[in-house]
């Protein structure tokens, strides 16, 4: 029996062909998406074993835990493992003296911007640009050439840093530290034991390092390495006993090195974690498309060869062999698939790898393939087969023997009562669970105790599914209107399409199923970044009114700068939007870290002019804080509630005077400018951006100039009209849309691949069909485009169906999410119809190979053959 | 039912210990005024070591009554026994292990799995039932019918008559009790089904097996030990070791019947 299965695959290979290649797909980008996180996560974890090399780390204990964070990345003010409170540099001194220590040097980093040979800032993508003190024999840090800085004039760069910059040791360059433009001298090469995941590392004296970023004396911890022989723990146990000791009110702990090593790695996988769960999704999008493929293959297979499953059975196979021998097959498609998937998947993470290399970030070694990776990859991709092969299986295992025996092989179409039913039954769900989402959400109360999240997910999960199941029902009518125009444009060939695709409804819908999903994800996603694009570009527009906006590429504008142009004789208004890390606390909220906007509230009215849903913003003026309403949500805050905001510095209990939806206010809470002086003390404010208002009379481009001027030399800032702010957002949205449609392609392309497999095994199927109307009269030119009608058609139901479900959900979600920024709904009917039009290319070139094949049949074979 | 015999019929009478035998078999297709009624009560016994062929002409039902004897087809009404056991109460799963033990068939052609040579095909029941292979059976099989050459070709690479030899050598290699064969000549030229059916002959006289042929060709049907015929789902007469001539006289004969019955 095995032997009839394999033979058969052998005889056959072809048909299986775009089956393995489905497989091998799917496989590959789930395969990449594993060793490329196993990759991220060693480089990561191998730059924590470098710049973490301490034997012990003294620091206060953590006020905060992290499961106070907010959703989505941990925020890096926040640090790992919850929020700390600084601690007193001068502990150095004490930790130094105790017995077994033989160095403690305090953490001092902060962020710089170094400006490159090019005159150009010295920035990789999104990866942050750090400065941290260099302490003669640093053990962390490998001095490959020059000297130590020395005083403020002095700065020494990592390796990466100092390739990408195209400096040299001696050479003078600009550098942005704490707000100040400073002319150095580039004195030192360093470099870390393992690559920096392209940050821009620079090192500074230690003392010019603490006078920048820990000016109240406060940093974040201690260093400790001990002397040779002496155990992390004991050397724990030493500072416990001692400074510890000698300060019980402190608040500090000290762990070993490996301890705060682990906790460092587990942070950074959670992380990388969610990108790896977040191209699972999209991987597994690719094989379930896949699946389409294999089921449409295998069910056409089975009906090709019902005639030798019923002689198997009338031979005395039991339904259960004839099963396993269709299973056999699928079993072979999805290892073979998914071993080459494997294969792929590693040289797709050697391309990525390559391709990060060449924007300066290095992944550590090989790409690593684990037992695990590859148990999973194989196993995966095998299981997706065998469901997929299992309708058609148990098809084939349920041939009555006696059909062996009859002259035609007459395939009953099963009545698609029971998919209209079950289909309308999932759709009728879907549909409720999504009314729900949408009315949980925009109920007033929120407090049915229904997360709109949840339901959101069945709805559309149900929805799609639905949609699928009732497809073949919808076919028919569908492709009916559809196929009009060529019924009455190309005739008789219209015609003849027509027939083709409607005589097997499910065949079809099974095919256009695939685009469906995929062209259902693409339209919703289309649809939600127009909607972010315009309620964005609605809120930016209305909200900012400065004439300027001025903004920095590192989220954080010079103190230097925002003075100078306050200073500017032109200038009206200079309004600065500051922001800092506190912890947030009051009712019902223990303390959580979280980041405060500190503003003008003279800027209301003038510079910004924000809409409040309650309250009103100038009470920002009378020490009365404002709520962004996701905060006022989640938290179950109203006007008048009392808030309480602290830092090391100190604590403010303010109570809530206004509730915004604003874009330009987004943090969970923006207080006045002064109280957030109060909070931070002598640490400078953090500037993300300045409203600039010209004094009446001067032309907005001459202040334009002047205000280029001015942050010319901070390289990194950039001052912006509305207009080019709007233009800005709008950027950001197409490229972040970008990413989801190249990594929705690869569903499209299966699916489009799904249309090549069907049309080409039909007309296997069909061909002494197409011998009969060759042998009267049909041309070759006309059997091609008869089938290019055929593939056209299906393509344009598949999408047609998709667009319209996704458009739909894509209103749905947008509805849910209104409060978080995406206040308007656009539908880009112009991307829309590019789809559909796209969609109609895709399937003439799904015809073509499926076409060449059915035109060069020999017309009298094809007659003669059984 | 009130149809008269055929004048060259002897009343069916019970051959002595019977291979298969059906009583008061009918099967009905179909419901309501669309019915149609393929048997209406069919009594035969089938003779144990000897080939005996069905006629008639289409529709009269031979076809459904060899399926429901073989327990392809489940019969509306009535019982079949093969080999001592009632197969008409069968559940699917007992017909099936039936099939694998007792029953071999021939079908009209087109029936050899194209992706496997002569020798799998012919050791494919065998397979199916995991059955080791009796060489000795398989030998004296292959040599009766002359296949020793063609064991390793695929069906494609065979003509009609030797495919259709192969089907004969997979119907016999596992011993069945009984074999039945639809048409088994249908799609061959004169020489060719001659060496055919003169194979099941053959097996019949020289293996002893037994075979149940069904075939509207009356030189197919000289080769018969018992020749039945068949006319609108009854028994209508029979003959035994007839000639050619015979044959087509009692067909004749129906064919006259028929005519008067309907006019």
């Amino acid at each position: 029996m095995l032997r009839v299965s394999l033979r058969e695959i052998r005889a056959h290979g072809v048909r299986f062909a775009l089956s393995v290649l489905a497989v091998i797909l799917g496989v590959a980008f789930v395969a990449g998406t594993f060793i490329l996180r196993a990759m991220l996560s060693d480089t990561f974890d191998s730059i924590v074993e470098s710049s973490l090399q301490g034997d012990a780390y003294l620091r206060s204990v953590a006020t905060t835990s992290d499961d106070g964070l907010p959703d989505g990345p941990p925020d890096p003010g926040a640090g790992f493992g919850g929020a700390r409170d600084g601690i007193d540099i001068t502990l150095a001194d004490e930790v130094a003296a105790v017995d077994g220590v033989a160095r403690a040097l305090p953490d001092v980093q902060g962020p710089i911007v170094i400006v490159g040979a090019d005159g150009t800032a010295v920035v990789n993508g999104q990866a942050p640009s750090l400065a941290l003190a260099l302490h003669t024999d640093d053990p962390a840090v490998d001095l490959v050439a020059g000297e130590v800085p020395v005083g403020p004039n002095e700065i020494g760069l990592e390796s990466g840093a100092l390739d990408s910059s195209g400096l040299a040791l001696g050479d003078t360059t600009t550098v942005v530290l704490g707000g100040e433009v400073r002319e150095v001298t580039v004195v030192a090469e360093g470099a870390y034991a393992s690559p920096t995941s392209g940050a821009t590392l620079a090192f500074l004296d230690a003392d010019v390092a603490a006078e920048l970023f820990a000016p109240d004396g406060l940093v974040n911890s201690i260093a400790v390495y001990g002397e040779d022989a002496v155990s992390q723990s004991d050397l724990v146990d030493a500072i416990t006993e001692t400074v510890l000791a000698d300060h019980p009110d402190a608040n500090l702990e000290a762990r070993t090195g490996d301890d705060v090593r682990a906790e460092a790695s587990e942070a950074i996988n959670e992380i990388i974690g969610f990108i790896g769960t977040f191209l699972l999704v999209f991987a597994s999008i690719a094989l379930f498309v896949g699946a389409f493929i294999i089921t449409n293959t295998f069910a056409m297979s089975v009906r090709q060869r019902q005639r030798e499953y019923a002689l198997l059975r009338a031979l005395g196979a039991s339904p259960a062999q004839v099963f396993a021998v269709v299973l056999t097959q699928a079993f072979a498609v999805g290892l073979v698939g998914s071993a080459i998937g494997l294969l792929s998947g590693v040289a797709l993470v050697d391309l990525i790898r390559w391709i990060l290399s060449r924007f300066g970030m290095n992944l550590t070694g090989e790409a690593p393939v684990t037992a695990f990776t590859a148990v999973l990859c194989l196993g995966i991709g095998t299981a997706v087969s065998l469901v997929a092969a299992a309708v058609p299986a148990r098809r084939a295992a349920l041939t009555a023997p006696v059909e062996a025996m009859r002259d035609d092989v007459t395939v009953t179409e099963k009545s698609l009562r029971w998919r209209a039913l079950v289909g309308a039954l999932l759709l009728l769900i879907g549909v409720a669970a999504t009314y729900v989402s949408v009315a949980v959400s925009t109920d007033e109360d929120p407090y049915w105790g229904l997360e709109p999240g949840p339901w959101l997910g069945i709805g559309a999960g149900a929805v799609l599914v639905g949609m699928l199941a009732l497809s073949p029902v919808i076919a028919r009518a569908t492709l009916g209107v559809l196929a009009a125009p060529f019924v009455a444009a190309i005739k008789p060939l219209g015609r003849l399409a027509r027939g083709n695709v409607m005589r097997n409804p499910r065949r079809t819908a099974s095919t256009a199923g695939a685009l469906m999903i995929g062209m259902a994800l693409v339209a919703a996603c289309t649809v939600l970044a127009a909607s972010a694009r315009e309620s964005t570009t609605a809120i930016v527009e209305t909200e900012y009114r400065a004439d300027f906006v001025v903004l920095s590429a590192t989220n954080a504008v010079p103190a230097e700068a925002v003075t100078a142009i306050a200073d500017l004789d032109d200038v009206a208004r200079a309004d600065a939007l500051s922001t800092a890390p506190v912890e947030l606390s009051g009712p019902g909220l223990d303390p959580t870290a979280t980041t405060v906007i500190g503003a003008p509230p003279t800027a209301f009215g003038t510079t910004l002019e924000i809409e409040t849903l309650e309250g009103d913003l100038a009470t920002l003026a009378d020490g009365e804080a404002a709520l962004h309403t996701s905060a006022a949500l989640e938290y179950g805050w109203q006007i008048g509630d009392e808030i309480t905001l602290r830092t090391d510095v100190t604590e403010l209990t303010l109570t809530v005077g206004a509730i915004t939806n604003s874009q330009a206010l987004n943090a969970d809470v923006t207080i006045g400018e002064d109280q957030l002086a109060e909070l931070l003390g002598p640490a400078p404010a953090n500037v993300v951006m300045v409203g600039v208002d010209g004094v009446d009379g001067v032309p907005l481009t001459e202040l334009g100039d002047q205000l280029d001027a001015i942050i010319e030399p901070y390289v990194v800032v950039t001052a912006l009209t509305a207009d080019e702010l709007v233009n800005q957002i709008a950027d950001r949205v197409n490229q972040a849309l970008v990413i989801i449609y190249a990594l929705l392609a690869l569903s499209v392309v299966i699916a489009v691949l799904g249309i090549v497999n069907t049309l080409a095994l039909s007309v296997i199927e069909r061909t002494r069909e197409i011998g009969l109307i060759r042998a009267v009269g049909l041309g070759r030119l006309q059997l091609s485009v008869t089938i290019v009608i055929e593939s056209v058609l299906t393509a344009i139901f598949g999408t047609v169906v998709g667009v319209v479900v996704g458009v739909a959900l894509a209103a749905a979600v947008r509805s849910v999410f209104a409060d978080q920024g995406l206040s308007v709904l656009a539908i880009p009917w112009d991307q829309l119809v590019a789809i559909v039009a796209l969609s109609a290319v895709v399937g003439v070139l799904a015809a073509v190979w499926p076409a060449i094949r059915a035109s060069r049949l020999p017309v009298l074979e094809a007659i003669a053959q059984e | 039912m009130g149809r008269h015999a055929a004048p060259v019929s002897t009343s069916p009478e019970p051959a002595d210990d019977p291979i298969a035998s059906a009583r008061a078999l009918t099967k009905v297709y179909g419901a309501g005024a669309t019915a149609v009624h393929a048997l209406r009560g069919v009594d035969v016994d089938l003779g144990r070591g000897r080939l005996t062929a069905i006629m008639g002409p289409s529709g009269s039902g031979k076809s459904t009554l060899m399926h429901c004897m073989a327990g392809l087809d489940t019969p509306t009404s009535g019982t079949v026994e093969v080999d001592g056991q009632v197969i008409s109460s069968m559940s699917q799963r007992q017909l099936t292990n039936l099939r694998r033990t007792r029953i071999g068939f021939v079908f009209q052609a087109y029936n050899l799995v194209p992706t496997l040579t002569a020798a799998e095909n012919i050791t494919l029941p065998l397979d199916i039932a995991r059955t080791p292979v009796d060489r000795e059976r398989f030998d004296t099989v292959i040599s009766t019918l002359g296949l020793g050459d063609r064991l390793t070709h695929r069906p494609a690479e065979l003509s009609g008559g030797q495919q259709q030899r192969v089907a004969c050598a997979r119907a016999l290699v596992a011993k069945p009790s009984i074999v039945f064969a639809d048409e088994p000549t249908g799609n061959l030229d004169s020489k060719a089904a001659g060496e055919v059916l003169g194979f099941l002959r053959r097996s019949v006289d020289d293996l002893g097996q037994s075979v149940v042929m069904v075939t509207h060709d009356p030189r197919s049907a000289s080769y018969a030990h018992r020749v039945i015929f068949l006319a609108d789902g009854a028994i209508v007469g029979e003959l035994h070791d007839p000639a050619e001539a015979d044959i087509l006289e009692a067909l004749a004969a129906l064919g006259e019947a028929r005519e008067q019955d309907a006019s």
